[in-house]
């Protein structure tokens, strides 16, 4: 019909816009799609480099973008796409839709040649659903609480250790050209981040043990209400923030304090970016609860390009060397290269990232979870921005919640 | 008609097959695909009649989204149709010069629209964004463009005026051109004030395109996808959800295809009876003023 073919045309078109300007490649180069942070730039890159010159053909795109350009490929059966990032959470969802190759069998085939039991049981669990593994661990990244250390210095006060003293020092620092802390709420990824943790540091998590949501309970409306209260500290626009916004937020200057990923670390103290060198420091994020998530590359199951030496290069990029070097960006799963005493010497965010992983929480484990997300974080913004309570949002919320699962047969 | 002439519908074939391949079979695909229940990650569809249309109209979220709608079509056609009237009525009176300015208003409209709506996102970024910027230079806090519900929908208005008025005031432009001058001159000479000649002569010669541009504009902004798309994604929360937004995340985002198929068929009726609606409306206008 005309008008979805519309949307659909003009989604592929806006879509392909992003990566047209990646130079034409042999038509037989291995298509990669990633999220784009320095993190992921690195490690595609080492992709890129695992191969010779022209066989990879990296695209890196904010992380929607690439969901819905994944989707849509994969729907199709089409093998536009060979190689693919993807969270934890869309790897259950993706493998779930069998739109992903399992990878035991090379597992097992290069376990030797790449040390592959070096990456812990909870990792390779994290990257596997219904017991086959579906993706190569590239980074394990969490949630870091983000602070101006010369202000709280100069303030001569400490971090803040629980939601209560965040809420306090907020508002102690807010001032009109420096937000008291940041907020990410742009729908669905950033700000379901965000939620998580409030709805795990205050409420009583997502759901119980029947998958009923639980987030609109007591605990959870308090949850939601105090990030509506945080809300008025943070910069104008926060509705619209990701990650990207955020960061810069923090390192123009304009922000004081808030939740970001562990792999936005290194940019703090880069002097081309940043404008407060040397003055962040990093805590574990008040109350705990904030996300922890394992991300990795998977193959598509249409691809039709060679597995092996897509494994390989996968490999290649996750081998102990590559990534000791990569490990400025993100926190490498890899035993050997987390128990190196040198990199916690050499970045100074790594201890507050290993009390990060003490207390954070992963995603509900569920392929459904980025539906969850987009009906519950959508609410939220109509409770943070007015447009309803935040309880009638919450159990509104909740009833579509409750409703989409049971479609999803998870209550026979 | 003659013998030969019986043979000429063959050569409707050629058009009437292409316009089947590309609109009417996937128009009849995705009404049949309306009657499943078809979520594309799961490996069957369930045929569930109406029941896609009978869940989808008992949501408080499709009203919502029909509301939306309704406000920034009517909102963002009124503004380019009264600018744009009013840009053309100008061009028409400056005489010589209006070739270059009618060409410098245009551009806006020759950009396409994902970029010229990237360019907006960043001038109505908060703080370091060049609106922004600018009025905090001044002291003035300027309003949450994006963040907020309300000026999240003005700046959604704002954008789709800002593309599409060039476009309204070329059409009414090239209208005046056809308008007979003797008729002004004689209003002139009986005293009439330029309002009573705007009102009484320029509007009633302008109908059948006036009728033109605000069907095709009000059409097109219900169909209104990309600008939203880069500008607000729909938010925040559901201030922006149009219609086609709300289609959108069910068939891409939630991968509901069946249920974004049978929303397809419900916004198309909507359309379609909105047109008529105000085509009937204008015709019935232009028809009385003729008598």
């Amino acid at each position: 019909m005309k008008l979805l073919t519309g949307i659909g045309a003009g989604t592929l078109g806006v879509l392909t816009a992003m990566s047209a300007s990646t130079p034409a490649l042999s038509q037989d180069a291995i298509r990669i799609i990633s999220h784009r942070t320095p993190a992921l730039e690195y490690y595609t890159n080492a992709m890129k480099e695992a191969l010779p010159e022209g066989r990879v053909n990296p695209e890196l795109m904010p992380i929607d973008k690439e969901l819905e350009l994944a989707s849509i490929t994969m729907s199709s059966k089409s093998d536009a796409i060979d190689v693919i990032y993807l969270t934890d959470t869309s790897l259950q969802r993706f493998a779930a839709n069998g739109w992903l190759e399992p990878l035991d069998d090379l597992w097992e085939k290069y376990k030797d040649e790449f040390n592959l039991d070096d990456f812990p049981p909870s990792v390779i669990e994290s990257m596997s659903y219904n017991g086959h593994i579906y993706s190569m661990p590239i980074l394990t990244n969490t949630e870091l609480f983000y602070y101006r250390k010369d202000l709280f210095d100069e303030a001569g006060a400490k971090p803040p250790a629980t939601m209560d003293d965040y809420l306090a020092d907020a508002a102690r620092f807010h001032s009109a050209r420096r937000a008291g802390t940041i907020m990410s709420l742009k729908p669905v990824d950033a700000a379901l981040n965000e939620a998580h943790w409030y709805i795990n540091a205050i409420g009583d998590g997502w759901f119980d043990k029947d998958w009923r949501p639980i987030f609109n309970n007591e605990a959870g409306v308090e949850a939601i209400t105090r990030l509506k209260e945080m809300s008025q500290y943070a910069p104008r626009g926060f509705t619209a923030h990701a990650n990207d916004e955020s960061t810069i937020n923090l390192q123009q200057g304009l922000a004081t304090m808030g939740l970001q990923w562990f792999t936005r670390a290194a940019t703090m103290d880069n002097p081309e970016q940043s404008r407060v060198v040397g003055k962040i420091d990093w805590v574990a994020p008040p109350g705990g609860g904030a996300r922890v998530a394992n991300d990795g590359f998977a193959i598509s199951k249409f691809s039709s390009g060679d597995r092996d030496e897509m494994f390989r290069m996968m490999a290649t990029a996750a081998s102990r060397e590559s990534m000791t070097r990569g490990a400025e960006f993100a926190m490498p799963p890899r035993l050997s290269v987390l128990e190196n005493e040198e990199l916690a010497q050499k970045y100074r965010w790594y201890p507050a990232a290993r009390a990060a992983l003490e207390g954070g929480r992963p995603f509900p484990a569920m392929p459904d979870f980025l539906d969850v997300g987009e009906i519950v974080t959508r609410h939220i913004l109509r409770a943070v921005t007015g447009e309803a309570e935040v309880k009638a949002a919450l159990d509104q919320a909740a009833s579509e919640t409750e409703k989409l699962l049971a479609s999803r047969g998870y209550y026979k | 008609m003659v013998r030969w002439q019986r043979s000429l519908w063959l050569f409707f074939l050629p058009s009437f097959g292409l316009l089947a391949l590309v609109l009417l079979w996937p128009l009849a695909y995705a009404v049949y695909l309306s009657f499943f229940d078809y979520y594309l990650g799961a490996p069957e569809r369930t045929f569930v009649g109406l029941g896609n249309y009978a869940g989808l109209l008992g949501e408080a979220r499709l009203w919502n989204s029909i509301g939306t709608t309704l406000i920034i079509a009517l909102g963002s056609v009124g503004l380019e149709f009264l600018v744009g009237m009013g840009l053309a009525l100008a061009l028409y009176r400056l005489g010589t010069g209006a070739r270059v300015f009618s060409t410098l208003l245009f551009l806006p409209h020759v950009v396409t629209p994902v970029v010229a709506t990237l360019f907006l996102k960043w001038m109505l970024a908060a703080n370091w964004g060049l609106v922004d910027a600018t009025l905090l230079t001044f002291d003035i806090e300027p309003p949450d463009w994006l963040g907020s519900p309300f000026w999240a929908k003005v700046s959604v208005i704002l954008a789709d005026a800002w593309i599409f008025t060039p476009l309204v005031m070329m059409v009414l432009y090239a209208a005046l051109q056809g308008l007979d001058t003797a008729q002004i001159e004689a209003a002139k000479i009986d005293g009439a004030s330029d309002w009573r000649i705007f009102r009484h002569i320029i509007v009633p010669a302008l109908i059948p395109a006036i009728i033109f541009t605000i069907s095709v504009r009000l059409m097109d902004v219900f169909r209104f996808f990309d600008v939203i798309y880069v500008l607000t994604g729909g938010g925040p929360g559901t201030a922006t959800e149009t219609i086609t937004m709300y289609t959108y995340q069910l068939g891409f985002r939630m991968l509901e295809v069946g249920k974004a198929s049978a929303l397809g068929v419900i916004t198309l009726i909507v359309v379609a009876a909105l047109l008529f609606t105000i085509n009937r409306t204008l015709t019935r206008i232009y028809r009385r003023g003729d008598q």
